[in-house]
């Protein structure tokens, strides 16, 4: 068994190697390794790569390129996970990881075996990765910028974290700390965990409120500024100016509040549809182009003037979406040079 | 042990519920002090709002957990998820459909717990792993059903779970009348009696004529019905239902049961000691905000915590 797999890989590499130097990817064959999809933004990341994938393979750009999901968003099951790919012969493996250490151990067996790996959102630190990674610090940064614009005095802020312990929390956490150290005139009077979740978001502004001061502003993570909403309005508050996540739920609120009461905010986070822009990467990567290792994923945001135009994009209980194209990944690939 | 309590349950009983309830109050002042005495019945209010979902998800794991050590519900987020996304999709934000949408997520909840009980029983798969593995079969369910949709609740139905009567939850004074009703069929039934019988000793229960069979099927519907009320009200609550709404209820439906004072080996449960583990939950989180804790030093803390209520509170010295 374990011979016939070892003769099976080898053949599989010698493949490769082969359709490498013919630069064309009508043969190649990239799989989805995905740690979780219990989310409204996974559920829209896992439909974009469909969608864009799908159209790939009738186009004949690759030969196909479907999607596993591991069901416990564990470290070991995506490692497992990962092993069957480079058994199944993948000629590259799309990441989204549920650990950025944890799966280099399997990310540098898929190498070894001649497989292409490109991580993104959840990236891996394994150095013969190619990483699509988010500057989630950039996200909390961008927050701040867009208050000293419209709240020039200063105000009181309510900062709502994602998961504790996770990196995307901790970065973004860095860029909102950054920024009030930038703006002096803003003051972090409370901090809770919502955990991305709008009913944690919901149970834990509701317990910190009525503790704080008046709250001016609540700066976010994505996932929470609707339940931060339902929070303020349940306490008989002032809504304060809220940063949205781009989900559907928070851009719908926003609008009805344009509509009533001309409310103003942003949104920012990041378009589930950079699964399929690292798709495009591992396809040129694939078609023997020089990629570079780091790269960096554009932000979604959305501002007063083009919150209808996204919102109509959106569909019901998802995020924001951009589905990238092939030139879309060009364009990425040269800004990273 | 029960040789022991069998002679004083009254005074221990009393005492585990009173526990809970006092170190709610306990966590509540200080809180209180630190943010100088402002926004305490707010504080309140949020609490009883909160701890209504824990209350009604914490009454049915306790049916289960009194029936004995190994029972327990791990399908409860996914039943959750399942049921607020049946209730909202069935309502379709149509007043005239609350009661249909209601309904269909009740029937799903106890769909899934039957179907627990059958895994136990006819499959005998224990019960941790047979809960576990439906909460993922219910959890893709609800993902392929709901694919994360956010369908609105009826307004209807959202004022109804959000309305509050001098300041103090409507769906709160629900719940605690819930639990009343629930503490009397738990002393007062032969459902009830039956529970803890089996709970005490389930061979013992069964010689002595107990329908052992009907009355763990029971408690296992009964608690996927429960999650599937939960999941329906916590929906209307927030604004629509969403994949993950019921992520934070594995764990906490069984914290609340075990600060509560119910006993993790069986046979002994404690209803309003859920109401006073559901409130020092959420005001003991509220507390260690309000300090500006980090994450690290409030988990520790909470742990810690719950670990001094259960040594202090939880009453039931071994006889020895």
């Amino acid at each position: 068994m374990l011979k016939k797999s070892l003769i099976s890989v080898a053949a599989v590499s010698a493949i490769f190697m082969a359709g490498a130097a013919s630069a064309d990817t009508a043969d190649k064959r990239i799989a989805l390794s995905n740690n979780y999809a219990g989310n409204s933004w996974r559920q829209a990341m896992l439909k974009s790569w469909d969608k864009v994938t799908g159209k790939a393979v009738a186009d004949g750009i690759v030969k196909e390129a479907p999607a596993f999901t591991t069901a416990e968003n564990q470290a070991t099951e995506q490692a497992a996970q990962i092993q069957n790919l480079i058994l199944q012969g993948y000629d590259a493996i799309v990441l989204n990881a549920a650990s950025p250490t944890a799966l280099n151990g399997a990310v540098k067996e898929a190498c070894s075996a001649g497989v292409t790996v490109v991580s993104f959102d959840g990236v891996v630190t394994e150095p013969c990765a190619w990483r699509i990674a988010v500057d989630f610090a950039k996200m909390g940064e961008v927050q701040l910028d867009y208050l000293a614009k419209r709240m020039a005095g200063g105000a009181n802020l309510l900062e709502i974290r994602g998961l504790a312990g996770v990196f995307v929390d901790d970065e973004i956490h860095k860029g909102i700390v950054a920024g009030v150290a930038k703006y002096p005139q803003f003051k972090i009077v409370g901090s809770v965990h919502g955990d991305w979740a709008q009913t944690v978001a919901q149970k834990n502004v509701a317990g910190i409120l009525p503790s704080l001061p008046k709250v001016d502003a609540v700066v976010t993570q994505g996932g929470d500024g609707y339940g931060a909403a339902q929070a303020f309005k349940a306490a008989n508050r002032p809504t304060p100016l809220i940063v949205m996540g781009n989900r559907h739920d928070e851009l719908t609120w926003w609008k009805q509040q344009k509509d009533a009461n001309k409310y103003e905010t942003m949104s920012v986070s990041i378009a589930p549809g950079v699964s399929t822009l690292a798709f495009w990467v591992a396809q040129q990567i694939l078609d023997g182009k020089p990629v570079p290792k780091d790269m960096i994923v554009p932000f979604l945001r959305i501002d007063q003037e083009n919150l209808e135009q996204n919102l109509a994009n959106t569909e019901p209980g998802g995020v924001a979406n951009v589905e990238y194209l092939q030139a879309d990944a060009l364009k990425v690939i040269a800004s990273a040079k | 042990m029960n040789g022991l309590s069998k002679g004083m349950p009254r005074a221990l009983l009393e005492k585990a519920w009173l526990g809970s309830f006092l170190a709610a109050a306990a966590v509540w002042a200080a809180a209180m002090i630190y943010s100088g005495g402002q926004g305490g019945g707010q504080m309140l209010g949020a609490a009883l709002s909160f701890s209504t979902f824990f209350v009604i998800v914490g009454i049915g794991q306790m049916l289960i957990i009194a029936t004995g050590p190994g029972n327990v519900d791990l399908s409860i987020p996914g039943t959750i998820a399942l049921a607020g996304a049946i209730a909202m999709k069935v309502m379709d934000g149509e007043d005239s459909l609350i009661v249909v949408g209601l309904a269909a997520s009740l029937a799903a909840g106890a769909a899934v717990g039957a179907a627990n009980y059958g895994l136990i029983r006819v499959l005998r798969i224990p019960p941790i792993i047979a809960t576990l593995s439906s909460n993922l079969l219910v959890q893709s369910t609800a993902i392929a059903y709901g694919r994360g949709l956010r369908v609105k609740p009826p307004p209807a139905f959202a004022d109804f779970t959000t309305a509050t009567v001098f300041g103090v939850p409507v769906l709160a004074l629900c719940a605690v009348v819930f639990a009343a009703v629930m503490a009397v069929v738990l002393a007062r039934t032969v459902f009830g009696r039956s529970v803890l019988a089996i709970g005490q000793n389930m061979r013992a229960a069964w010689l002595a004529g107990v329908a052992v069979d009907r009355t763990r099927l029971l408690t296992y519907t009964l608690s996927g019905l429960f999650a599937g009320l939960c999941g329906a009200l916590l929906a209307g609550f927030s604004g629509g239902s969403s994949l993950d709404m019921g992520m934070e209820y594995l764990l906490a439906s069984i914290a609340v049961v075990v600060i509560g004072g119910t006993s993790v080996a069986g046979g002994k449960a404690n209803v309003p000691g859920i109401w006073g583990a559901a409130l020092f939950l959420f005001l003991l989180l509220t507390m260690l905000n309000t300090f500006g804790a980090g994450a690290g030093v409030r988990l520790v803390m909470t742990g810690l915590i719950i670990i001094a209520v259960i040594t202090m509170a939880g009453g039931d010295k071994p006889a020895r």
